[in-house]
């Protein structure tokens, strides 16, 4: 089977960016938006979802047991689903799976908040290894768990576990590197080329670090204090730049990003744009995404990637999430409202909006193959379909 | 300043606390305390202590309020000082020093207002330096721990002649109020009975794993007085009030709140008996090893308090929420003419006895995100001290209100019904029982 060209079979997708590259698709048909094709139940929590082959990875917990699940992308029908034990940790929030699961040559990675970490067979969901990183190195957790996504770099899966990452081989999970047993932040890796060389950049407990991924060494730091120490949302780097925000008041600056061992120049710093979990993206020179903490209105914003000059803001929005593609943003709200709009620093005018869930949507909703995929805190997943008539 | 008005607030203090301390004092035969008044608008040099997610919030009334200049912070969390501090600076411009050791803070800074926002075990001893060094308090409930120190901090704040005031933003939240007014005027009729509650959802309790201490924490001060116990990240930050070592569990955290409304509305000054029973049945048994804790809280607990003139009983459960009824927290006061139910988010309403009659219902006025009326706290602890004068949630009723939830816990432990001399302020004939009116205290620290 030839796999679909629109695969998003990662956290912020093939490219890291939170934009895919999917075309053609249609932001709304009715005055309604676009129609429900299937609903499902994942179980509570926040984890995203990896659409490859066919098929829709994600996670939540049930009884303080966690489920990976494999559905089939277009009928949501289960095609296997993997339980182990694993807290709920509700404290603050309604706690359950936070992180993405990471699909890569018909394997499947996920890292629990609590530090187990699976290698899956893609279509069976057989285990081909699995182990916990946080009892076989004695790596402290940090206070809401492991958040991050597993990086798929060459033979090995890194994580974001310790100050700066931890790295397995990706066919037996035996630990090829570690870092310092300090407090990682909740980010996934970025993977970056800068002067000809690989770099992951990581927000860790106090900061955000740039390690070489093949051998885990630190070469770059940006001391970083958020409060409690959510350094939480992805950087994004463009033209030897890296944009860099949190929550909790904290703010954003854009950094040079020099591998020269100095403390990095700051390009600008504001509290324009303050990412508590959920990552910003930018399309043609323009940063779009949420302001503020939940439960603090927050808001979707404009912001100039060069300046930190904002554009517009959209209020209502709550602590929701996007993602972007083909030109426009696809926005699902803190209150469960799906709105697609064109990405412009002019405004905001969606062509479409709807609502698809209640409950606490903190889960960025994804795009992929012609539909989009949406949860909410609860578990419960809708799919909708925004394909092209025949399509699919 | 006026002569009258020391006199007014010295004759505003009860005749049994005049008795004791000017019997304490006699020897020197110093006048017994008042609280002076103040020149009003002046700004007061403010720190905070215990500068975490609750003590942020109380910081931003204070700054909100124009008369606050933050002078310093205090945390044993390096972090945690460095990024509230950041946060001053950003809504105030001041930017204030950072201390991990309160004691240092006040030798330093001299603050004349501090506000008390560290965990409970703490509140005693940080409020009775402060007193002591001649700062107004701002102190979160519960008072104390322990019944022992809460006793001691009500002395230290009378000798003091400070103000002060007890995060008890329930005694002057307009809800609460306007809800007081209709018992008062009676609309309730006569009140026989008040249930106040707490329900959540819940399940089994994992283990979580120890770890060490955050980078630059000062774990073991975080500790303090009470046990050390391996760093977990249940306990801090936060999930300290659900282990005993150094909350309550609910009874403490939210049973305060709605106890005190009790108080607030009884002429009755204390119960003459408390019952309490309780336990883990879902979360599961509490666990502490070198590698591994839960929480040693209950899961559900009932206490009963039983006054001259009426019960009042206290009911926590964290699972299953109740769905069987409208409301999940706050109090119902059962009165002949209908219950009252005094919530939170939902404001309050009377639902008549006669189902003819109305409900009437009154909204929350709350700030948010958080839901609480700490602007109006901050602004009457403000005029207290301008006026000198006590304040609405001030620490005399405070104390009384905290020593039910602390009885509570104490009779949870013993398993027994206490008899309770609320005059003396003892337990009588159970030698047992009033020993956990205090505790042992780790060293360097000392019993107030």
């Amino acid at each position: 089977m030839r796999a679909p060209a629109n695969d998003w079979p990662n956290w912020r997708g093939p490219t890291h960016n939170g934009i895919s590259t999917e075309t053609g698709w249609l932001d709304h048909r009715a005055a309604e938006g676009p129609p429900i094709l299937w609903k499902a139940k994942v179980g509570s929590g926040f984890s995203s979802f990896a659409i490859a082959n066919g098929r829709l990875y994600t996670a939540g917990n049930q009884t303080n047991t966690d489920t990976v699940f494999c559905l089939d992308a277009v009928s949501g029908k289960p095609v296997w689903t993997h339980s182990y034990e694993a807290a709920l940790g509700d404290t603050y929030f309604e706690g359950g799976a936070t992180g993405t699961p990471t699909v890569d040559d018909n394997r499947v990675y996920t890292l629990s908040r609590w530090g187990d970490v699976f290698c899956f067979e893609a279509a069976s969901g057989k285990i081909v290894w699995s182990k916990n990183v946080h009892k076989e190195t004695n790596i402290r957790i940090p206070t809401w768990g492991f958040g991050g996504s597993a990086l798929v770099h060459g033979n090995e899966i890194m994580l974001n576990v310790g100050e700066a990452g931890l790295a397995l081989e990706k066919t037996t999970g035996k630990i090829l590197w570690q870092s310092a047993n300090k407090e990682s932040g909740y980010s996934t890796p970025l993977p970056v080329q800068i002067d000809g060389k690989s770099l992951a950049i990581l927000g860790s407990g106090r900061a955000y670090i740039g390690v070489d991924p093949d051998t885990g060494h630190e070469v770059w730091r940006a001391r970083w204090q958020t409060q409690y120490g959510v350094n939480a949302s992805d950087p994004i780097v463009d033209a030897g730049r890296i944009f860099i925000s949190t929550g909790y008041g904290k703010g954003a600056s854009l950094f040079k990003l020099r591998l020269d061992g100095r403390e990095p120049e700051a390009v600008w710093t504001s509290k324009v744009m303050r990412n508590q979990f959920n990552s910003s993206v930018l399309l043609n020179g323009f940063l779009y995404g949420i302001d503020g903490d939940a439960g603090e209105k927050a808001a979707l914003k404009c912001v100039e990637f060069a300046t930190g000059t904002m554009k517009w803001e959209e209020k209502g929005v709550g602590s929701g999430a996007l993602m972007a593609a083909d030109g426009k943003l696809i926005v699902l709200t803190d209150y469960g409202e799906l709105m697609i709009a064109p990405a412009s620093p002019d405004g905001f005018k969606p062509s479409a909006r709807t609502q698809v869930l209640g409950g606490k949507c903190w889960t960025t909703p994804i795009l992929a193959n012609g539909k989009i995929y949406c949860r909410n805190a609860a578990g419960n997943l809708v799919c909708l379909d925004v394909a092209k008539s025949g399509a699919n | 300043m006026s002569r009258s008005l020391e006199l007014t607030n010295f004759m505003g203090i009860s005749r049994r606390r005049f008795l004791q301390t000017t019997a304490l004092a006699g020897a020197t035969l110093s006048l017994p305390p008042f609280i002076r008044a103040d020149e009003p608008g002046r700004k007061f040099r403010t720190a905070l202590i215990g500068s975490g997610w609750w003590g942020r919030n109380i910081l931003k009334e204070a700054m909100a309020s124009g008369r606050c200049k933050v002078v310093a912070l205090g945390d044993v969390h390096e972090m945690t000082r460095e990024t509230t501090a950041d946060q001053v600076h950003d809504l105030s411009g001041e930017q204030p020093k950072t201390y991990n050791d309160f004691r240092e803070l006040l030798e330093k800074e001299k603050p004349e207002i501090v506000i008390v926002a560290t965990p409970d075990h703490w509140h005693s001893l940080v409020t009775i330096a402060a007193v002591k060094a001649g700062a107004h308090v701002y102190v979160e409930k519960p008072t104390g721990h322990t019944v022992h120190e809460s006793r001691a901090m009500l002395d230290a704040s009378q000798q003091s002649g400070r103000v002060v005031q007890v995060g008890l933003h329930r005694r002057i939240g307009p809800h609460h109020v306007s809800a007081m007014k209709f018992l008062r005027d009676g609309k309730a009729g006569k009140v026989g009975m008040v249930r106040a509650f707490a329900y959540s959802r819940g399940n089994r309790e994992l283990p979580h794993p120890n770890s060490e201490p955050p980078e630059g924490m000062d774990w073991n001060f975080w500790c303090g007085p009470a046990p050390l116990r391996p760093f977990n990240t249940k306990i801090h930050p936060g999930g300290w009030r659900e282990f005993i070592d150094y909350g309550n569990g609910q009874l403490g955290d939210w049973g305060v709140h709605w106890l005190d409304q009790v108080l607030w509305w009884t002429e009755e000054k204390y119960p003459k008996r408390v019952f309490s029973s309780g336990g883990r049945p879902v979360a599961g048994p509490a666990i502490l090893n070198e590698k591994e804790q839960t929480t040693d809280s209950p899961d559900h607990q009932v206490a009963v308090y039983e006054f001259e003139s009426f019960t009042t009983v206290w009911e926590h459960r964290k699972f299953a929420e109740n769905r069987a009824e409208k409301h999940n927290i706050g109090a119902y006061f059962y009165g002949t003419n209908g219950t009252l139910h005094i919530g939170w988010r939902d404001g309050w309403t009377f639902y008549p006895a006669n189902s003819n009659d109305k409900t009437i219902h009154e909204p929350s006025q709350l700030e948010e995100p958080d839901g609480h009326n700490i602007k109006l706290l901050w602004a009457d602890f403000l005029d207290a001290i301008d006026h000198g004068r006590k304040p609405v949630a001030d620490i005399e009723p405070a104390h009384r209100s905290s020593v039910l939830p602390l009885l509570g816990m104490i009779s949870l432990k013993v398993g027994r019904s206490l008899e309770w001399d609320g005059a003396k302020e003892q337990i009588v004939g159970d030698p047992e029982a009033s020993k956990l009116l205090t505790r042992p205290y780790r060293a360097p620290w000392s019993e107030p």
